[in-house]
């Protein structure tokens, strides 16, 4: 991953729901109670960044213990996986975080989740597919031509617009990528007929 | 940051190598042979037939100079068998590619060689690879699809369609057909390509260039997105073994071996 790479930083903005173990004095805005300590077992939403360290780090105390502990946000939740094994396709992932797949990742480095890890891979590669079906579909090299999903560029229109507007970061990524295929496809084609 | 240009070879560069394909041509006037920083051309002499690069036909084909002989590969029945192939016979597959020029060996029987290996030193002529083997002349078997099928197609197709034995129109929906086909198997790569088990491969044996050229980027990404998802868990199941490596060495890798081999490729 770039320095520079905007999904990246915007990932690490993600909201993951944190339980503090420790009191800890003058941080008590968080909780909006000003004027006091924040108490231990506050839950707070901290961005990715700031929890990765404070989970990771410990306060080097005798017992050991991490200032925070985390939950899975809800966009990797249990309801959210089970939707995702029944039909990922059904699943607009972008309603639960527009960088599902980058939050995804960063809490699978984090945490020991067995299942997550092979049911993001099916949830990933089944919608490829459907991506690619899509992105050849709308202004894709179809001669044939369907009213006016012929014309647009963009991949928006006809019946694949709600899943389409379901994708993911990555996933936009990828419907970009194979539409620029099939769209240069369809441009070499018609260009051999100019000259 | 990251150059613009997208990876690998654009569908115009394709099509310009698709170029130097070899076809034979009929041609209708003399034509002594010109030199060419490629090589001289061969002379041309009506009605003798001769194989020249595609630009050169196409150039003497609008010129009205010659007629170009389509590849046995593009006749109707060719294309109907291969589209056959392709959806009863191997509805996974892509079709086989164009095998190696070969010759029956006399010495041998039931032996083949290369033409040009060492079979018959003899002949003089050089062993040619893909590129320059010549898969578009009228010497080419029938019922395989070329590396560069869809471009020569398609230029035949819209330049020299009065060369094809007035199957124009049926040759190009055989075409579309295939194109179609064989665009859903790519797809359907994507798939495979995450399932566990499979190790995150898959064979591109037999697909062309312009499909290459136009899977590249879609391809690329599924493979580099189950890379990072898979990174993660492979990461995790690396500690756990390291841990348990250390601790005694007492269970192996028994208990999650299962989709250990997938994990091993996918995580680089």
């Amino acid at each position: 991953m770039s320095y520079y790479d905007i999904d990246a930083i915007l990932t690490d903005a993600e909201k993951i729901p944190c339980t503090f173990q420790l009191d800890i004095p003058d941080l008590g805005y968080l909780d909006n109670t000003p004027n006091q300590p924040l108490k231990a077992g506050t839950k707070v939403s901290l961005p990715l960044w700031l929890a990765e360290m404070l989970v990771i780090a410990n306060t080097g105390g005798p017992d050991n213990k991490t200032f925070v502990t985390f939950d899975l946000p809800r966009a990797l939740g249990n309801d959210v996986v089970q939707a995702l094994k029944a039909d990922p396709r059904a699943v607009p992932l972008r309603d639960q975080s527009a960088h599902f797949y980058g939050l995804a990742t960063h809490m699978m480095d984090l945490s020991e989740e067995q299942e997550l890890g092979s049911v993001l891979r099916k949830t990933f590669v089944t919608r490829a597919a459907e991506i690619s079906l899509h992105a050849r579909k709308v202004g894709g090299v179809s001669a044939k031509g369907k009213g006016k999903e012929e014309g647009s560029n963009l991949g928006i229109g006809g019946a694949g617009e709600e899943f389409l507007r379901g994708l993911d970061e990555w996933e936009r990524k990828l419907f970009r990528k194979a539409h620029d295929g099939a769209k240069s496809g369809k441009e070499w084609m018609e260009s051999i007929k100019k000259n | 940051m990251a150059l613009p240009l997208p990876l690998g070879l654009t569908h115009s560069e394709v099509a310009f190598l698709a170029e130097m394909e070899l076809v034979t041509v009929v041609p209708r006037q003399r034509l002594e042979s010109i030199d060419l920083l490629s090589g001289k051309t061969p002379p041309l002499r009506p009605p003798h037939r001769t194989d020249l690069p595609l630009w050169l036909a196409l150039l003497l084909k609008k010129q009205r100079r010659a007629n170009i002989v389509p590849p046995p590969w593009m006749h109707p029945a060719s294309l109907a068998d291969i589209v056959h192939r392709e959806t009863k016979v191997h509805p996974q597959a892509f079709s086989e590619p164009m095998p190696t020029a070969s010759r029956a060996r006399q010495s041998e029987p039931g032996y083949a060689g290369r033409i040009g290996g060492s079979g018959d030193n003899n002949s003089g002529e050089v062993i040619l690879s893909p590129p320059f083997q010549s898969n578009c002349t009228s010497a080419a078997p029938a019922g395989y699809l070329p590396y560069h099928w869809l471009e020569v197609a398609e230029a035949l197709v819209t330049h020299a369609s009065d060369d094809l034995g007035g199957n124009t129109s049926e040759i190009r929906g055989l075409l579309r057909d295939l194109v179609e086909v064989r665009a859903a198997k790519m797809r359907d790569s994507a798939e495979t390509l995450g399932a566990e088990g499979q190790g995150g491969v898959v064979s591109l044996r037999g697909v062309g260039a312009m499909e290459l050229a136009e899977n590249r980027g879609f391809v690329l990404g599924v493979v580099d997105g189950v890379r990072k998802i898979g990174g993660a868990v492979e990461t995790a199941r690396r500690e756990r073994e390291e841990e348990m490596d250390l601790g005694g060495g007492e269970g192996g890798r028994g208990g999650y071996g299962g989709d250990g081999d997938s994990d091993d490729d996918m995580g680089i």
